[in-house]
């Protein structure tokens, strides 16, 4: 057969890193927190009220270290004033809309968590809505803003918005659980949340599993039945260098193992429960580690 | 005929910029056209290029690709020139958050340095890898840094009639320039007669650079990693080593994977001081100047 080898070639760098899927894995935490937040004020389920404002104020604290990331990542830091300012602001831009809603969903989720405060249950509701549609759609941005590279084959698939919400669902939730574990070493025993709701929401967090298993399993069937750059995208990215991020800390830690804690009997054990919410909290951020630097490695070579 | 298929049979308009103008009556195309027949791989279109910019150390308006071919006597050695594309439908202008890359109306995909932020989301958009962004230190305080930055096709020379320096140093005029919309232009000529081909055609970006006797290993994505020498691997892994860019998620081949998540992590912490003395000097011209 006829050697073929490159000799010479331009090298060229990835162009996103750790901060932004750093940055992937917050938002999607702080919308999921905020999810459960809004289940006893917006959806009028009332033993989930006393989740509120811990589950609020996780989503509120997620979401304020995400300006100063992504601010600093800017090679210009002071012109990101530029992405609020009409006649810069460009709307065919993906970031440009996701710059709007990473602005008001903090905003929207602070005027909701006043209201949760002020025990008010109509302005609650209102404000929970507008800030669940927030919380989704800024989420929903951040699989949008990989996807709309058609040259990027691993991120550009329709499925990036879902596989984002899923793993900002089970995050949210993981998080949220420990959250609250922690929470009740620290309060008198009256103000403590009851054990069976983190059983609940790990019961949420085991049907978010499932789903994401089958997206990604989806996913896969792409890749694998797909053109010569998925194909490599799938054996070369994430079977070899991305291996551990997407095999073993999303796959095996993030998702298989809190699956079969959560579908056995030793999900009534507190500890397991709190050890699956904090395995798929863990395990989100493989996925975004490989969906953010994964799918432009190979371009790299190009 | 077979040129066909690189127009995009359904015109796309991407936002705010200007519509695609490949084939439309009363408009300029300005387009490249690279005969691989007659490129001999001597990198004077690289070094016309760097010089006519100053680019610094680590990145390429324009690069020679190489691939080597075949066994010990029957050997073969193909060269590919390349450059930002053009592109008539080009992505990096559709992503672009705040229109600081935009498509004028003669065809050149431009980057405005004073509207640049420095998200590098153009970089992530481009198929082609022609963007970069300058470093932060650079031999003039006065040159643009850490903004992006890419091939212009030269239109401050194409204005004045002249063509882009990289045609102009071309020992083999290898490369050609000109307008594609003008059916005597020696470009239109040739992508009417000639068997052309372009990067990446099945991304309907429509590239303006068109190769004439391209080898499709050469243009392959796959193989540019797959079939690379160890030379390569080595060369590759000490640039990401020792071209430190600012917050770059480079992964150094044969180090482990988190290890290097971590890294880049601190590549980033490390960015504070001189972003830090930025902001504060931008703050100080806004206040007191």
């Amino acid at each position: 057969m006829e050697e073929s080898v490159v000799t010479y070639n331009a090298f060229h760098h990835v162009a996103w890193g750790t901060t932004i899927s750093v940055y992937f894995w917050l938002v999607g935490a702080s919308a999921g927190s905020f999810v459960i937040s809004s289940f006893g004020w917006v959806f009028g389920l009332k033993r989930y009220k006393p989740l509120a404002m811990t589950a609020s104020a996780t989503a509120i604290v997620m979401l304020l270290i995400v300006p100063i990331l992504l601010t600093w990542d800017l090679g210009k830091p002071v012109r990101f004033i530029y992405l609020l300012i009409p006649g810069y602001w460009h709307s065919t831009g993906p970031m440009a809309w996701g710059t709007l809603l990473i602005c008001t969903y903090p905003m929207s989720m602070m005027v909701y968590s006043y209201f949760v405060i002020k025990n008010d249950p109509t302005f609650a509701r209102i404000t929970g809505i507008v800030a669940i549609v927030l919380a989704l759609s800024t989420h929903w941005y951040t699989g949008v803003v990989m996807e709309l590279n058609p040259g990027r084959f691993l991120n550009h698939t329709a499925l990036a918005p879902l596989l984002f919400l899923t793993g900002a669902f089970i995050s949210g939730i993981g998080l949220m659980n420990v959250v609250v574990w922690v929470r009740n070493f620290f309060l008198p025993e009256e103000k403590k949340i009851d054990w069976a709701l983190i059983h609940e929401m790990a019961q949420f967090m085991m049907y978010g599993i499932v789903f994401d298993i089958f997206l990604l399993y989806l996913d896969f069937m792409q890749t694998t039945y797909g053109n010569q750059n998925e194909v490599m995208g799938h054996d070369v990215v994430l079977m070899q260098v991305f291996r551990f991020p997407y095999l073993w800390l999303e796959l095996v830690i993030g998702l298989i193992i809190p699956l079969i804690l959560l579908t056995t009997p030793l999900k009534r054990s507190k500890s397991v429960a709190i050890l699956a919410s904090l395995l798929v909290a863990v395990g989100v951020y493989g996925m975004r580690v490989w969906w953010v630097m994964g799918g432009q490695y190979l371009q790299s070579f190009y | 005929m077979g040129n066909q298929e690189i127009q995009p049979k359904i015109p796309r308009s991407y936002g705010l910029q200007t519509p695609g103008s490949k084939g439309v009556a009363g408009k300029k195309r300005y387009a490249m056209v690279i005969d691989l027949r007659k490129c001999i791989g001597c990198m004077s279109c690289s070094i016309a290029c760097k010089t006519e910019y100053g680019l610094p150390l680590g990145v390429w308006r324009t690069w020679v690709k190489v691939v080597d071919k075949g066994k010990y006597p029957n050997t073969k050695r193909v060269f590919m020139p390349r450059l930002c594309n053009h592109c008539d439908y080009p992505v990096c202008v559709r992503n672009c958050p705040t229109q600081a890359t935009y498509k004028h109306e003669d065809g050149f995909v431009l980057q405005r340095y004073n509207r640049c932020i420095g998200c590098r989301t153009c970089m992530v958009a481009c198929p082609y890898n022609a963007r970069h962004l300058l470093p932060e230190k650079r031999t003039d305080d006065n040159l643009p840094r850490m903004v992006v930055d890419k091939c212009t096709f030269c239109i401050h020379r194409v204005k004045k009639g002249l063509v882009p320096s990289c045609v102009q140093a071309c020992v083999g005029g290898a490369r050609l320039f000109g307008d594609v919309n003008d059916p005597n232009s020696e470009v239109a000529k040739l992508v009417a007669t000639e068997t052309v081909t372009v990067l990446k055609p099945e991304l309907g970006t429509s590239p303006s650079v068109y190769y004439i006797g391209a080898d499709w290993e050469i243009m392959d994505e796959p193989h540019s990693y797959t079939n690379r020498t160890d030379q390569m691997v080595d060369e590759f892994n000490d640039f990401k080593r020792n071209h430190k860019g600012d917050a770059f998620a480079d992964i150094i081949e044969g180090e482990p994977l988190m290890s290097e998540v971590g890294k880049n992590w601190m590549g980033f912490l490390r960015t504070i001081p001189h972003k830090a003395k930025e902001t504060l000097h931008a703050f100080k011209i806004f206040l007191f100047d």
